[in-house]
């Protein structure tokens, strides 16, 4: 189920506020609990019982390492625990890929497996690690309620595309949170803003990158077109997730922390990787670059880990090169950064930085997006012409045309101007008066454009 | 107070909807855009362990949600007037007339469908016949040159190459004529809410057609023209937008009134003009010959000069065909999208009847010709 269909607007919401809303407070978990499950159930009812098989595995192991605090069984504990999720996670999302590598190499070729990717293993993979790892550490405590766990893990706003919300982080408001009016209607606030960015923005500069990809008239205005559209449809659709993600987990009385801090603002490659997904490169950072010694080593083993950190982030979008080389692409340049680029970017007036940022970010999605090498050196070549492609064609004109204003929006719409105006001391007062309006036409508007399209697809469910 | 409105009017507008939605009669058939709604999902534990059941509840939900035309409404003037995109689904409009993106020219496809005809070619025709092929641009092609149109030409080219290939080229076979009609239409002989063209509107057409098949020039005959009312095109439904209706009209005369179709999916014999269909079809371009037919033969009954035309089209077909009737004593009516090529000698036999493929820029670009 995604958040923005009718199913789950105008069903399966109203009846989840509903319910938890009216049981007592010893109950809400259990009425979460159940909700996400039916949540999971209706788009992966297969593999319902594999998440329900791997939050046992992670309770049990949890308890072991608790009751084994700060022995060597703890170590081993972790290590069987860490090796049957990654375990599960490798076999559904990476053997067809290994296995179609390894038959490069054979003469008697290794047949596939029939898998298909079970959504959100990826984020609540690393929850549950996440949670095994800091039980472990002592930085949380172990949780003895199997019911409590599987509703940490299962939390359906948080479920299938992030943010990676971390045990630590919610702990506490699993055993006590508080519900108030101001945080639903930010809650509110927060979900209609994520639904507008992802219906209105990313699903119709959506339609343009597919219309792209299906053309033949290629030129390089609509290569242009092609690498900005792509560049802002999968931020508005991530971070439009997560806005969704963070306002329904406040109305359930969660707070999350932020996954996005406008990120194509940023002034170098290592602030954009602070400002996009940060739940997922700081889990990188405190149970991978950190473990292995992050930057308190050898300069060698220093730029290995940064390595070994960007391959993994690049395999867990996918298992496919092309995410694999998009990770080692931002290896390489927050190396080049860190050992000398860094301070000349500093010195740099702002609009360099800024281009310099944006140009290779968009080049990365570009790679991102490739469905092989040839396809994402001519999306890449194709920007300066090469190849022999026209300056302009009348089908890029036309799209330019057409997506204009989307385009424009979406460019204003990724950086804090809007927030800025919103919140400046000139226009709160009307902001605060028009608001409510704002919120229920964005709210009908968004209501229109699922009823009447069919073009919605989720880009960050495949990971 | 503020928050007080956020949270309470976003809790009310859910719980509205919802109770509405379940409330609400589920309809069989959306009349705007033509197509049967998605029903509730039959609950079976087959469908439900396969996904099914939520594939289609999601269908369900979306085809039958409150006031879902309104909502459709406000989605295409957003995009409209708001986003100021040039298309709503590939569809847009321009001087209150609906348009529809085809685009761009599919080579692959246009030498599908002209490999289909080659087959017809091959299969049934003989030097003993007048064989001639015309495209039907669609109304695109009369608009400014800044909006995406398939070139009539680019597509003609596209079929002559294939249909020179291979048996066009052996000499037992006589050659195949193009006519070329896109000098011969405007944008107002079509509908400003539908992609056909207007009977109307047509008779220069005609014209063009009689004269490269060497046949009696009919454009002076003066039909008898009747309104017969407001006409909410394909377009219109597809685009959720409102736009004044077009109306339609059927040129009459004694021969179109003396003709009698006979369907042979039906068995039946009927007008040329279906008034039924005029009453109850949700597309009322079916009063021409009774829309999609697969095969069907008009008979003029006051024409004995045994001269028999093989009309190859699609639903533009329909109401040119009454008016290219005064040269010919029998017109039969092929449409190779609903009947398979290979069984044509069941029911036509083939034999020095003059032969016009006529399809549309809309049909061609697709590969729907069987």
């Amino acid at each position: 189920m995604v958040f923005s269909s009718i199913t789950f607007l105008f069903y399966f919401l109203p009846i989840v506020l509903g319910v938890y809303y009216i049981v007592p407070k010893k109950c809400k978990n259990i009425v979460l609990l159940i909700a996400s499950f039916a949540f999971y159930f209706f788009g992966e009812p297969t593999y319902v019982l594999l998440m329900a098989f791997s939050i046992i595995i992670t309770y049990i192991f949890g308890l072991l390492i608790d009751k084994y605090q700060k022995t060597e069984k703890a170590k081993i504990f972790l290590a069987l625990a860490c090796i049957i999720s990654i375990g599960l996670l490798v076999y559904f999302k990476y053997a067809n890929f290994i296995i179609e590598n390894i038959n490069l190499w054979l003469k008697h070729k290794v047949d596939f497996i029939n898998v298909v990717l079970p959504i959100g293993i990826s984020f609540y993979t690393f929850q549950m690690l996440s949670y095994l790892v800091d039980v472990y550490k002592g930085n949380a405590k172990v949780q003895k309620n199997i019911l409590k766990l599987a509703m940490y893990v299962s939390l359906f706003p948080q479920l299938i595309a992030g943010p990676i919300v971390r045990y630590t982080t919610i702990q506490d408001q699993i055993e006590n949170r508080t519900h108030t009016m101001e945080k639903f209607a930010l809650g509110v606030r927060r979900f209609i803003i994520g639904l507008s960015k992802k219906v209105l923005i990313a699903n119709v500069l959506g339609e343009l990158v597919t219309t792209f990809l299906a053309s033949n008239e290629m030129s390089v205005l609509y290569y242009w077109l092609y690498a900005i559209s792509a560049m802002l449809q999968i931020y508005f659709d991530f971070s439009g997730y997560s806005d969704m993600a963070i306002g329904l987990g406040k109305m359930f009385g969660f707070e999350f922390l932020e996954n996005f801090n406008y990120p194509y603002i940023a002034k170098s490659i290592t602030d954009f990787w602070r400002r996009w997904h940060i739940s997922l490169s700081s889990w990188f950072r405190d149970y991978v670059y950190i473990p292995l010694g992050g930057n308190r080593t050898t300069k060698i083993k220093w730029l290995r880990n940064i390595m070994i950190v960007w391959l993994l982030t690049g395999l867990w979008h996918g298992a496919a090169w092309n995410f694999i080389i998009w990770g080692l692409y931002f290896g390489i340049l927050l190396i080049i950064e860190k050992l000398f680029l860094g301070k000349y970017l500093e010195k740099l007036p702002k609009i360099f930085s800024h281009l310099y940022v944006l140009i290779l970010v968009m080049i990365s999605f570009i790679i991102f997006n490739g469905e092989s090498t040839s396809m994402i050196l001519q999306n890449i070549g194709g920007l300066v012409g090469l190849g022999n492609v026209p300056l302009i064609l009348p089908e890029s004109v036309y799209y330019l045309k057409s997506y204009f204003i989307v385009i424009v929006i979406g460019m204003i719409g990724a950086t804090p101007i809007l927030k800025n105006i919103a919140t400046s001391k000139k226009v709160e007062k009307i902001a605060n008066v028009l608001e409510p309006i704002f919120l229920v036409c964005l709210l009908v508007i968004c209501t229109s454009y699922i009823v009447d399209g069919s073009f919605n697809p989720f880009l960050y469910f495949r990971f | 107070m503020k928050n007080k409105i956020i949270a309470i009017g976003f809790i009310v507008i859910l719980f509205v909807c919802f109770a509405l939605n379940i409330i609400k009669k589920d309809e069989e058939i959306s009349t705007s855009e033509r197509r049967k709604l998605a029903k509730f999902p039959t609950i079976t534990l087959e469908n439900v362990v396969k996904g099914k059941t939520s594939e289609e509840f999601d269908k369900y939900t979306v085809d039958q949600f409150i006031l879902r035309d309104s909502f459709r409404s406000i989605k295409s003037f957003w995009s409209n007037y708001v986003f100021r995109k040039k298309d709503n689904n590939g569809l847009f409009l321009k001087d209150d007339r609906i348009y529809k993106i085809e685009y761009p020219l599919n080579k692959e496809y246009v030498k599908k469908s002209a490999e289909k005809i080659k087959n017809v070619y091959e299969k049934y025709l003989n030097e003993n016949m007048n064989i001639y092929y015309s495209i039907i641009p669609d109304k695109n092609y009369y608009l400014e040159s800044d909006y995406l149109k398939i070139d009539v030409k680019d597509m003609q080219k596209v079929l002559e190459e294939t249909l020179k290939q291979g048996a066009l080229q052996k000499d037992a076979l006589p050659k195949m004529e193009y006519i070329d009609i896109t000098n011969a239409l405007t944008l107002e002989d079509y509908y400003k809410t539908d992609l056909h063209w207007k009977q109307e509107n047509i008779k220069k057409v005609v014209s063009t057609i009689e004269s490269k098949m060497n046949l009696k020039d009919t454009s002076s005959i003066n039909y008898e023209i009747k309104e017969l009312g407001d006409f909410y095109g394909t377009y219109y439904g597809q685009l959720g937008m409102n736009v004044p209706p077009d109306k339609i009209t059927i040129l009459n005369n004694s021969v179109i009134e003396n003709a009698t179709c006979y369907n042979y999916e039906t068995n039946k014999t009927e007008n040329i003009y279906d008034m039924k269909k005029w009453q109850t079809s949700s597309d009322k371009y079916d009063v021409y010959l009774s829309g999609a037919v697969p095969l069907i033969t008009i008979e003029n009954k006051l024409n004995q000069n045994g001269k028999e035309l093989l009309l190859f089209r699609d639903s533009f077909g329909s109401s040119i065909a009454p008016l290219l009737l005064e040269n010919y004593q029998k017109i039969t009516l092929i449409d190779l999208r609903y009947v398979s090529s290979t069984i044509l000698s069941n029911y036509i036999d083939f034999e020095n009847q003059d032969v016009l493929f006529l399809y549309s820029t809309l049909v061609l670009n697709q590969n729907v010709l069987r």
